[in-house]
């Protein structure tokens, strides 16, 4: 135990209390000062956009994740947690959207895993031992998985069950009601499934309190009992939903502000008879089939979907970085070689990836060979790179993006996120070659001020005959940023909806074509 | 189609500091204090260590396994490993003892060639079947040393008439010893390939972050058979000259330089998990090996000892220059 005394006697019904939870990243506070209190059996909301700090907040509470600064009190003593187990012993457990189950154990031994207790002696399992303890867990939640089938076998849904028996496990350590802590749980599930965890999630309230989190505000309104808003590291309300509507969380959670930048007003001058730029006819892949999609020079199209839609897949195969199966793909009227990232690359096609970190820069490497990694003959003569090119190309765009940088030859890691994602779109437009950029969640994890430079980016890229294909971080900003928006469902295209800036559409008009 | 864009810049972003951190100008540093602190206490040690016999003697014994290590240091850089060098040069000087007779001088290309095709085909292997390097090459180490041991008959092949690589063992002005100009000249001409040519970024960034280079349209897979190709070669020339110093190719004549070509890499400060390092790191690793080597017999250690300070060598400076925060799990 690692608590420090009682601090304050805070309310009885008050289980867990975070106060001012500060935690920063290089470039990004996650939390900035985040203030909490779950009380006993209670289902409790957490609702923000991608990057408000939702999930630092929960790894904090688990910890995963050392704050910077602020306190957490269970049941009003101040504690530090320094590890997963350091909060169960507390009675905080976590259910991860990523599963944490080990695939080719049983169910059985899954749930006892690293609290074994009397299912172990002198080293060696009693089997009979464990099969009890995990049905005991698994009655409590009313679950009828058979607790001797292997994990790998059962479906996501019965792996969450098994999960949630799992966690249920440290109530034995605190002889108290636990906080459990659902992290995005239905992201994957069918709607019938969600229903079965909704059930799940009320019985846990008469013995626990829940953390509810999820980006689906329908969800978390018919489920929680109280919701608190995040936004930018920040609690910035609270919300009963007896008294509360989706319209008024959202605004909320995206805050007034930030709508007027996403709208392109007339900053976008255009060619006046925009040329088919992108043609995509049949387009298969493992998640995805009968894609036709075109996109104009010049123009944005974002296309949104839930997880499992098969855009990011779609996106990545106009990269030729997946397999296709069929279809044809011409990009100004000649078509496009799938074969590779290389041979689009050469076509001209830019690919800005999700995950920045891995998949983009190469952190150690500096700003410009960063900047020049694609496009080597722009610093080249032959072979053999000129040092007084590299320069001069690399100087010329970290001044035009106002890329803040000591210098071209810091290493890109020591950015911030914002200029390190500036850098990653330098990579495509050094060339001047660029004419199909794709853009897969481009602003993910920048602060709010990164944020905007990027639209302005984009839009000012479109404004010069560059056609954009957007996956959008959220709703809002595939709506802000697109001249069109294409809706996925299940691998196909199920609609399209046009979203000039003087009519741009809800985001609930683009919900109702997701599910 | 050129993009005219400019971007006014956000209020946020603290600018950061450039250059290394002290840590990291102390870890680069290291391999060069190493070396020179050993020169400083094999000198108190031993007065004459300094003289230039002594001096010429250590250069010579370091030069194979510089040529050796300077050559695996490409595949490491790229993410891989090569394990198969040791036995490679070992079959490539029983090929050039047994071809000699009746190629002569070209002899010596035909090994550093054949041996530059077999790290290709390991490197194939290695991209095409989405083998492990570590694996590919562990194979590839057991099917050279066997082809060796038959094709030898399991026995030294002598060489009777070594004109046609004496140029592999000789002294430059009676000082400088050629198998050391050799080193030099490889480690050289490679670090200028990577240094002046878009490879040297192309090799980081495979090396470092595999998935972003490939999304950033570099030719990773050729790259890649191209490193062990390297790797290979220079296995085939280190081979040439061992055989040029014994007179004779033996089927497990550089067996015994795999550790310490692995210990050369690591003490030069390559990351063992690629992405980061330099050919010249490796000359300076080569060059602290070989100076613990004598070091151990100045001291009076039995050379039947050497391998436990290779062992120590490798683990300990994996362990000062491994990037933790990078590998999330260690496996």
């Amino acid at each position: 135990m690692s608590a420090e005394g009682v601090i304050a006697q805070r309310s009885p019904s008050v289980v867990l209390e975070v106060r001012g939870l500060v935690k920063a990243y290089p470039g990004v506070k996650a939390l900035n000062g985040v203030d909490l209190e779950v009380r006993q059996n209670e289902v409790l909301g957490l609702a923000g956009e991608n990057g408000a700090g939702k999930s630092t907040l929960l790894k904090t509470l688990v910890g995963l994740v050392r704050p910077d600064a602020g306190e957490i009190y269970v049941r009003g003593q101040r504690v530090r947690l320094r590890n997963v187990v350091d909060a169960a012993n507390h009675g905080i457990g976590m259910v991860f959207q990523e599963q944490s189950l080990v695939p080719n154990l049983t169910a059985a031994e899954n749930i006892v895993l690293g609290c074994e207790g009397p299912a172990i002696r002198r080293g060696f399992y009693r089997w009979a031992t464990m099969r009890a303890l995990a049905q005991e867990q698994l009655d409590k939640i009313g679950s009828t998985i058979d607790p001797l089938a292997r994990t790998d076998s059962l479906t996501f849904a019965e792996r969450q069950m098994v999960e949630i028996a799992k966690v249920l496990r440290i109530e034995q350590r605190t002889h108290n009601s636990p906080v459990i802590i659902l992290d995005e749980p239905t992201s994957v599930l069918e709607p019938s499934e969600i229903e079965t965890l909704f059930e799940q999630v009320r019985r846990l309230r008469e013995f626990a309190s829940v953390i509810f989190v999820s980006h689906r505000l329908d969800e978390v309104l018919d489920v929680c009992d109280r919701v608190y808003v995040l936004r930018g590291g920040q609690s910035v309300g609270e919300v009963r939903p007896a008294d509360a509507v989706a319209g008024e969380l959202h605004r909320m959670m995206i805050g007034s502000e930030s709508h007027e930048d996403h709208y392109h007003g007339s900053a976008v001058t255009r060619d006046e008879t925009p040329r088919e730029r992108l043609t995509v006819r049949g387009l298969a892949g493992a998640t995805f089939r009968d894609v036709d999609l075109d996109v104009r020079a010049g123009e944005i199209v974002a296309v949104v979907g839930v997880h499992g839609s098969g855009r990011e897949e779609l996106c990545k195969a106009l990269f030729g970085a997946v397999a296709t199966t069929a279809g044809e793909v011409t990009l100004d009227g000649e078509r496009l070689d799938l074969t590779g990232p290389r041979a689009a690359c050469a076509a001209g096609v830019g690919y800005v990836p999700a995950e920045r970190k891995v998949e983009g820069m190469v952190g150690p490497m500096s700003v410009a060979d960063n900047m020049t990694l694609a496009k080597q003959r722009v610093r080249c003569a032959g072979p053999v790179i000129v040092p007084k090119r590299q320069s001069d190309i690399v100087d010329k765009w970290i001044s035009r993006l106002s890329i803040r940088t000591p210098g071209r030859r810091t290493a890109i890691q020591r950015l911030s996120g914002g200029n390190q994602q500036k850098v990653i779109l330098a990579r495509w437009l050094v060339g001047g070659d660029v004419r199909l950029l794709l853009l897969d969640h481009p602003t993910r994890g920048l602060d709010v001020g990164a944020r905007s430079e990027v639209y302005r980016l984009m839009r000012e890229l479109a404004g010069t005959g560059v056609a954009t294909l957007l996956l959008a971080d959220s709703l809002e900003e595939a709506i802000g940023m697109a001249d069109r928006v294409v809706v996925m469902s299940d691998g196909r295209i199920v609609a399209e909806v046009p979203c000039p800036p003087d009519r741009k559409p809800s985001p609930l008009d683009l919900v109702k074509e997701m599910v | 189609m050129s993009a005219p864009v400019t971007i006014r810049p956000s209020a946020d972003a603290a600018v950061v500091k450039g250059g290394p951190t002290r840590s990291e100008s102390l870890t680069s540093l290291m391999p060069v204090l190493a070396l020179v602190s050993l020169v400083i206490a094999l000198a108190a040690a031993k007065p004459g260590f300094l003289s230039q016999p002594s001096m010429t003697a250590v250069v010579d014994a370091a030069a194979p396994l510089a040529v050796l290590a300077a050559g695996a240091t490409i595949a490491v850089l790229c993410g891989g490993i090569d394990l198969s060098i040791a036995a490679l040069a070992s079959l490539s000087s029983v090929l050039l003892a047994l071809w000699l007779p009746t190629l002569g001088g070209l002899a010596s290309v035909a090994v550093v060639g054949v041996a530059a095709a077999a790290g290709a085909l390991q490197g194939a292997a290695h991209v095409f079947l989405r083998i492990p390097s570590f694996i590919v090459t562990l194979g590839g180490m057991s099917l050279f040393s066997s082809i060796a041991l038959v094709i030898s008959g399991a026995a030294p092949v002598p060489v009777t008439d070594d004109g046609p690589i004496r140029w592999g063992f000789t002294r430059i002005f009676d000082v400088v010893p050629s198998a050391a100009v050799v080193a030099v000249v490889v480690v050289a001409v490679l670090a200028v390939l990577i240094k002046a040519t878009p490879l040297g970024s192309w090799i980081t960034a495979t090396g470092y972050s595999e998935p972003a280079a490939r999304l950033a349209g570099i030719p990773v897979d050729p790259l890649k058979i191209g490193a062990f190709c390297v790797s290979g070669a220079c296995a085939g020339l280190a081979g040439v000259l061992l055989v040029a110093r014994t007179f004779s190719g033996g089927p497990t004549m550089a067996d015994s330089l795999l550790l310490p070509a692995i210990a050369a890499i690591v003490v030069g400060g390559t990351a063992i998990t690629g992405g980061h390092g330099g050919l010249w790191r490796t000359l300076v690793g080569a060059l602290v090996v070989t100076l613990l080597r004598v070091g151990l017999s100045v001291v009076g250690v039995s050379a039947a000892y050497e391998s436990i300070l290779y062992g120590a060598l490798i683990v300990a400076a994996v362990a000062l220059t491994l990037d933790r925060s990078k590998v999330m799990v260690v496996k």
